[in-house]
């Protein structure tokens, strides 16, 4: 596994060089705020100010969907592996540009303080860069990073399911930070923010919390890749990952797919096999 | 005005007291998933309250919930009877300084006084305290306010240690107290020099003219680039004390609907389309515009001071801690930059 600092230096270096040479307009990467210490997104733009570049256990922001933002800009971004899975799935959705893209890739990614995504995390090197940061991991490595981990829901039956999202989900405020955080969630126009027809009551009462949960998770079918930005976002600290994290889960079982591995691959709605497993869901 | 002076276990008397005949709200540990947030909630145990820190929320909830099924509020509290009037306990001056923010707009402005709101504040004691300690966020006297005292609170507790100093300004609620022992002046005096004297300083200061001048900054460029890293969810909004925006609607089904009224926030793409389909605030760098202007300029050239009060929530809550200090020195950069150092006031 690589540690925080080195990295941050090597993301640093990268960033003066591709700056300094006008390879890129800017660079989206981590650094701090001018009165906090805490994570925040930063955007550089001039190779003397690429030092403000970090990366630490607080990164925690998947900064993919900024990549939307730019359009026939060149920009260089810092990609943790699932950050670069996120990118495969753009790219493999034509919404981005890979001539205008350069990507430094974290391997062997440490992991992210408090983001129980990490704990089930079986990629931990970049799936696809121009620079790589970090030192690769290794199958085993990563294998004895996961050994043991067990899936809490997955042990629970029915009524102790719906308890525990009850639970969950009554603290919802609707206030769609899950949303916006999720690299997937790019449409034009989410169905909770459409009113003809009208999908959600707009009053926050538990059975619309739930419908909006069970709609976002089931769009993230073939499509979340795990980095778990959503339950870092959420200000209420609800599992609003859960949902998702089964769709991933459910995608690979079922129709053994992985988003976001390779630029080329299809998406796995758009993919239709003669032999593809019919195993529903709810079985 | 009377000043009183009790120990904890008289407090926690008191409380047992004032809990018969009142509603008490208070910041109180919340298990929110894998960690505890600090929020204002209806109690029925004193021990519950947490003093020592700025709370994670403002009492926004208790004075003005997020859905209000129009005279119907807090059905599902446990240690909620409508019949009682509240008492919020613990406040702090930011977010007495943000109920005032909710007085000037709902009940003060002559031109429309909202009843909902007005009949739950007529019904609402506020218990302010005294700050002892600066949050990394928090900026409330960079903005001109004390965190030592509020005066806008009608009842003031100072903490000193496992003491409480109850300050009492309104004669309206010295009954309530009346039994306590009495407090030395002096004393509190002291107590709070010294904590006027050890509060460590705000690592930022407020250097603009408020209002800010309404047409020149609505038309700066600034506003893209400040929220190049915001998301554009709701979390500043809906933990902002003095974000009141809300809709009106109808809900329900089976023929019987109930009428509603839920916040709203500006910074939703939603919050300000048209029904031809048309969005004058399509961007998120418009929107946080709104934002910013509605707190350092409107509010202010409307009513009577700024619409923000420094709590620093909007800037712990953010999932990209985009900051709101950080904006403001990037428009008094603008301004300077533009030679724009006229306020907006006329």
């Amino acid at each position: 596994m690589s540690n925080y600092d080195s990295i941050s230096q090597e993301i640093s270096e990268i960033a003066k060089k591709l700056l300094k040479e006008s390879k890129v307009d800017k660079v989206i990467g981590f650094g701090l705020g001018r009165f906090t210490k805490e994570i925040t997104p930063i955007f550089i733009k001039k190779a003397e100010d690429a030092d403000r570049l970090i990366f630490n256990k607080n990164c925690e922001m998947s900064l993919t969907k900024y990549l939307l933002n730019y359009k026939g800009e060149k920009v260089a971004i810092v990609a943790k592996p699932c950050d670069s899975r996120a990118i495969n799935a753009y790219l493999s959705e034509d919404l981005i540009k890979r001539e205008d893209l350069v990507i430094i890739g974290i391997n062997g990614c440490p992991g992210i303080e408090g983001n129980t995504a990490c704990e089930e995390c079986n990629i931990r090197n970049a799936v696809i860069c121009d620079y790589s940061v970090g030192q690769e991991m290794s199958e085993e490595e990563i294998q004895a990073e996961i050994e043991g981990f067990e899936d809490e829901i997955d042990k629970m039956n029915q009524a102790e399911r719906l308890a525990y999202f009850q639970n969950e989900f009554e603290r919802c405020t609707r206030c769609y930070a899950c949303r916006e955080a999720c690299y997937v969630c790019n449409c034009e126009q989410c169905f909770t923010d459409s009113n003809k027809p009208k999908w959600l009551g707009e009053s926050v009462k538990l059975n619309d919390n739930f419908t909006y949960h069970l709609m976002r998770g089931i769009h993230m079918a073939g499509r979340c890749v795990n980095c778990g930005a959503c339950e870092m976002a959420c200000p209420e600290g609800i599992d609003v990952r859960a949902f998702a994290a089964k769709m991933c889960s459910a995608a690979e079982e079922i129709f053994d797919y992985k988003s976001g591995m390779d630029p080329e691959q299809k998406t796995l709605l758009s993919e239709y096999k003669v032999d593809d497993s019919e195993k529903g869901f709810m079985e | 005005m009377m000043i009183k002076k009790i120990s904890k276990e008289r407090f926690k008397k008191l409380f047992d007291e004032l809990k018969e005949e009142y509603n008490i709200a208070a910041p109180i540990l919340k298990d929110k998933g894998k960690e505890k947030i600090l929020e204002y909630d209806f109690i029925n145990d004193f021990d519950q309250i947490v003093w020592d820190r700025q709370p994670d929320s403002s009492p926004k909830n208790i004075i003005f919930p997020q859905n209000s099924m129009l005279g119907n509020d807090y059905k599902g509290s446990k240690y909620y009877d409508d019949n009682l009037s509240t008492i919020i306990m613990g406040v702090r001056s930011c977010d007495i300084e943000a109920v005032k923010v909710f007085d000037q707009v709902f009940i003060e402005d002559d031109s429309y006084i909202d009843d909902s709101y007005k009949n739950r504040r007529d019904k609402t004691i506020i218990m302010g305290i005294s700050c002892a300690e600066r949050e990394d966020s928090c900026f409330c006297d960079s903005l001109g306010l004390d965190p030592i005292e509020s005066d806008y609170a009608p009842v003031y507790i100072f903490k000193d240690e496992d003491e409480f100093f109850i300050k009492i300004k309104d004669e309206k609620y010295e009954d309530l107290f009346e039994d306590l022992p009495k407090g030395d002046q002096a004393q509190l005096k002291a107590l709070k020099k010294q904590r006027k004297e050890e509060f460590k300083e705000s690592s930022f200061t407020l250097d603009i003219p408020t209002p800010l001048p309404e047409k020149e900054m609505f038309e700066a460029d600034i506003w893209e680039e400040m929220t190049e890293k915001c998301l554009g969810c709701g979390v500043c909004t809906y933990y902002c004390p003095t974000c009141y925006c809300f809709n009106f609607f109808w809900e329900g089904e089976d023929g019987e609907s109930t009428k509603y009224k839920s916040w709203d926030s500006c910074m939703f793409s939603s919050y300000s389309v048209h029904a031809s389909g048309h969005n004058p605030r399509d961007s998120k760098g418009k929107r946080y515009r709104n934002r910013i202007m509605h707190k350092f300029s409107y509010h202010p050239l409307n009513y009577e001071g700024l619409a923000c009060v420094g709590c620093g929530r909007c800037i712990d809550r953010c999932p990209v801690n985009l900051d709101i200090r950080e904006a403001l020195k990037m428009t008094e950069e603008y301004l300077l930059e533009e030679g724009g150092d006229e306020s907006g006031k006329d």
